[in-house]
């Protein structure tokens, strides 16, 4: 199913923060948005989201996101905020368990199917073995994993994943890349808001952004998408290959030019 | 969905069931006049009106506010996400004041010629003010999409209204006495009336707070999730808001302010299971239920034939024991607990 | 005023025909209907239950409320909570046929819903004092009242002649509690001093117990401070009423518990607080009365 989004606008405290943009997200890929900060990459995703009101449309497959009933739209679109608050007293399955609401009728208790979905899905962000304490007990990146867990149990269509590596060691963030490089194999499309940009450079479609504009949609592996982030970050990174694989390196900062002596 | 070796949810409402008909009993047999008039119920009609028509609409009465309190209290702190909500914080506790203040003002100026209130009397003007004050709060928050603003206009306009209370008793401070036994609260006036209103209502409420528990259990992973798991968020928080209206105003129209049960009874509860918002709001109901009943039984029987408020005894009793599950915590975790 | 006439008057009407049963419209608007005298009576008002015991009738009390202390015989009789948080199950096994009670007590409707027999009386004032007098001595079927209501309105000359000259006219301030609240012209207290011939800095405008503004108290320099209550040593703290006339001078009369009772409770003893205020003035003003 096609996510595309045109004209859109958002005004966040009565500041424009996005600027009537225009994207289409292949269905079937990974898209990651990358830019510095305050570039607007969560406001567009919440847009996406259809969690923000906004000018301009957002469509969802053939109709308008608005027009979608909100539970078959939460079937479809599964959204992971950044750092929303949780409250703490809830157990980890309690929590994965949440992510089946869109899947079950209203007020049922989680059937086998729902709750063989949650033990995959928590094997799989290695979430399993602790799954009667509660989220208060846990580090930020078990938490994280948790939450991740949780989105993923909506097995919906598109995932939109707003910084979801925060917290997570690197043996995780690899587990993180390996789910979803998973899911896009079987169809889904993910979206992800990064700001490891070596990650984001893993995907298969960048999207760049600064200043609520975007300025550059392409494959990754363009040699144009490269100088694009560049450009975005003010040179100060530089991307390279590495067995095989892009990564961005800092650089260090260009000779300071001394400003024009005034007269 | 609990731990294994802990208790299901079902087995703990059927224990506060059992407790509270223990107290509901234990509750015939105390009062002023002690065992004799159990004992004279047969033979005596005084003693048979004391028991049916006092100690048993006080008691029943007892755990009808109780559970009121603790629906509306579990409400509040699900729907706020806030562990120290209580049934009042949106303004009703000040509302419900105002009104009997200025019923009770309004009865001293021409009691005679207020027959229509004579007949609402004190709870239907507690009840009034409450109500109207929690709908005053949802026109000055204009909805009810931002919580914060919500719980702003909670404290703007519980303080306003208790300004007004006081601007009315310092007019007429013959009234200072009475309206501190409203504030104080006490379940000695509750009849069997009283106790049929607030079980209807608290049927209704549980029924309505149940079908939109959904609701709250997505909250709890904040308001951005709930909305994209596909949850009516406005429509039912508006509903989750006027159960909590209707429930703590008729619990305070009856018995006036009672103070803590609210808050403590959704805490004792979490304190002894985990379990969705659809088993926790009817076991907040039922503990709130037990414990008021436990205090008002308490209240008469501790320095009988005086008696104690039984807001006094819900303190120390529900603070007493969240206290000691603080000490327990902070003992068990080798960093201390939350 | 006039509602207490009125009511004399329907009192008058509606037991003048029927020899017995008779009724009448109470304090809280309830029509009240007996069908003989009252033999065992509960009061929950204390001004209620010396007036009943002015009347002769103490032996039919009971049970009273906490704060009835007057006279001596009632403190041996079982205390049934206060006005405000009466006692119900302590009440309904006393058996009672008449419960008199204030109000704003809130169990007003509970007792009247278990079936007791319930009598509103709120006297708030000389006029309403005699008024309840009258009532009661209707409703307990004894004659005493008229004599009961002649000798108050006689200590009460007695009082306001036992002024010494010297005092008559001066000027005063009473003070109910701290906070301040004073007595006003149109309260109990104000009446009763006004028939001392004593005049109130309150303006009538204010009310009955206005919450004032100590300033008034400043700006005014009443002759005379009556404080019903043991709280002298604050008064020279107060800002700017070390310099007050009357507090310089000591020209203040403080009054104990027992004679508080008397001030500020309307019924039949309030005439002995008016002569408390008199023996006061002519201790401050020596000389003939």
């Amino acid at each position: 199913m096609a996510l595309r989004a045109q004209g859109v606008g958002a005004r966040l405290g009565g500041v424009q923060v996005l600027h009537v943009l225009d994207l289409h997200l292949e269905p079937g890929r990974w898209t990651s948005i990358v830019g510095p900060n305050g570039a607007g990459k969560s406001t567009l995703l919440r847009v996406l989201a259809g969690l923000l009101p906004h000018q301009g449309s957002v469509c969802l497959g053939d109709r308008l996101l608005s027009q979608w009933p909100p539970r078959e739209r939460a079937r479809v679109l599964a959204w992971l905020g950044q750092s929303e608050s949780v409250v703490d007293d809830l157990s980890v399955m309690d929590v994965a368990l949440l992510g089946r609401l869109p899947h079950q009728a209203w007020l049922a208790k989680p059937n086998a199917q729902d709750l063989a979905v949650v033990e995959k899905y928590l094997r799989l962000t290695q979430a399993w073995d602790w799954r009667h304490r509660s989220l208060g007990a846990l580090s930020g990146g078990e938490r994280q994993r948790v939450l991740l867990a949780r989105a993923l149990c909506v097995e919906a269509d598109i995932l939109l994943m707003d910084e979801p590596l925060a917290n997570l060691d690197p043996p995780h963030q690899a587990d993180w890349l390996q789910i979803v490089r998973s899911l896009v194999a079987r169809g889904t499309t993910v979206v992800s808001v990064l700001h490891e940009v070596s990650m984001a450079l893993q995907a298969d479609t960048l999207v760049v952004m600064a200043q609520g504009r975007i300025t550059h949609q392409g494959p990754t592996s363009d040699p144009l998408s490269h100088r694009a982030i560049e450009r975005v970050f003010g040179q100060r990174i530089a991307v390279h290959a590495v067995q095989g694989q892009w990564v961005a390196i800092p650089t260090s900062a260009p000779p300071a030019t001394p400003p024009a002596a005034p007269d | 969905m609990s731990a294994p070796g802990r208790r299901s949810p079902l087995a703990w409402a059927l224990v506060l069931c059992a407790a509270s008909l223990l107290f509901v009993l234990l509750g015939v047999c105390v009062g002023s006049s002690g065992w004799q008039a159990w004992a004279d119920m047969a033979r005596d009609p005084v003693a048979w009106q004391i028991v049916w028509d006092i100690r048993l609409p006080r008691s029943v009465g007892a755990w009808g506010a109780g559970a009121l309190l603790g629906l509306s209290g579990a409400v509040a702190q699900g729907l706020f996400r806030n562990p120290l909500a209580d049934p009042y914080l949106l303004g009703s506790a000040a509302g419900a004041s105002l009104g009997v203040c200025v019923a009770l003002a309004l009865l001293g100026v021409s009691p005679a010629s207020l027959e229509w209130l004579a007949q609402i009397g004190l709870t239907g003007a507690a009840f009034a003010g409450a109500t109207g004050a929690v709908l005053l709060t949802l026109v000055l928050a204009r909805g009810v999409q931002h919580t914060l603003r919500l719980l702003l206009a909670g404290v703007v306009v519980g303080v306003v209204l208790g300004a007004a209370s006081s601007l009315v008793l310092l007019m007429q401070p013959q009234l200072l006495q009475a309206m501190q036994g409203f504030l104080l609260g006490s379940t000695a006036f509750v009849g069997w009336s009283g106790c049929l209103l607030m079980l209807v209502v608290w049927s209704l409420c549980m029924a309505a707070a149940w079908w939109f528990s959904p609701v709250l259990d997505g909250l709890a992973l904040g308001e951005s999730t709930a909305l994209s798991l596909g949850l009516p968020l406005a429509p039912m928080r508006l509903g989750l808001i006027l159960v909590l209206a209707l429930a703590s105003g008729t619990a305070v129209a009856q018995t006036g302010l009672i103070a803590f049960v609210g808050l403590a009874a959704p805490h004792l509860v979490r304190s002894v299971l985990r379990a969705t918002h659809a088993w926790l709001l009817l076991l907040s109901g039922l503990m709130g239920g037990a414990l008021l009943l436990a205090a008002d039984l308490l209240a008469r029987a501790l320095i009988a034939p005086q008696e104690l408020p039984v807001g006094v005894l819900t303190a120390v009793l529900g603070g007493g024991y969240l206290l000691w599950l603080m000490h327990r915590q902070s003992a068990s975790l080798p960093g201390g607990g939350a | 005023m006039i509602r207490g006439r009125l009511l004399f008057l329907g009192l008058l009407l509606l037991g003048a025909g029927t020899a017995g049963a008779w009724e009448l419209r109470d304090d809280s608007g309830q029509t009240f209907q007996l069908a003989r005298a009252p033999q065992r009576i509960v009061s929950l008002l204390p001004s209620l239950t010396e007036t009943v015991c002015a009347l002769g009738e103490c032996a039919r009390l009971v049970g009273v409320d906490r704060y009835s202390n007057f006279p001596e015989s009632v403190r041996a009789l079982p205390q049934l909570g206060g006005g405000l948080d009466p006692q119900l199950e302590a009440i309904v096994a006393l058996k009672p046929d008449l419960v008199l009670a204030s109000a704003f007590a809130p169990g007003v409707q509970r007792m009247r819903a278990l079936g007791l027999k319930l009598l509103v009386l709120e006297p708030r004032d000389f006029a309403d004092a005699v008024r309840v007098v009258r009532v009661l001595g209707q409703v307990l079927a004894v004659d005493t009242a008229a004599a009961v209501v002649q000798g108050m309105e006689r200590e009460l000359r007695a009082a306001a002649q036992a002024v010494p000259v010297a005092a008559r006219g001066k000027t005063v301030y009473f003070e109910v509690n701290p906070g301040p609240y004073a007595a006003g012209p149109s309260s109990f207290v104000g009446q009763m001093l006004a028939q001392l011939g004593l005049r109130n800095i309150v303006p009538a405008s204010l009310g009955a117990f206005p919450k004032i503004n100590p300033e008034l108290v400043v700006r005014a320099q009443p002759d005379v401070i009556l404080v019903g209550d043991n709280e002298v040593d604050d008064l020279s703290k107060r800002p700017g009423w070390g310099a007050l006339v009357a507090v310089r001078t000591q020209r203040m009369c403080v009054f104990g518990k027992q004679d508080s009772d008397t001030l500020v409770r309307p019924g039949p003893r309030m005439a002995q607080g008016a002569m408390r205020v008199a023996q006061c003035l002519q201790r401050l003003y020596p000389g003939p009365a």
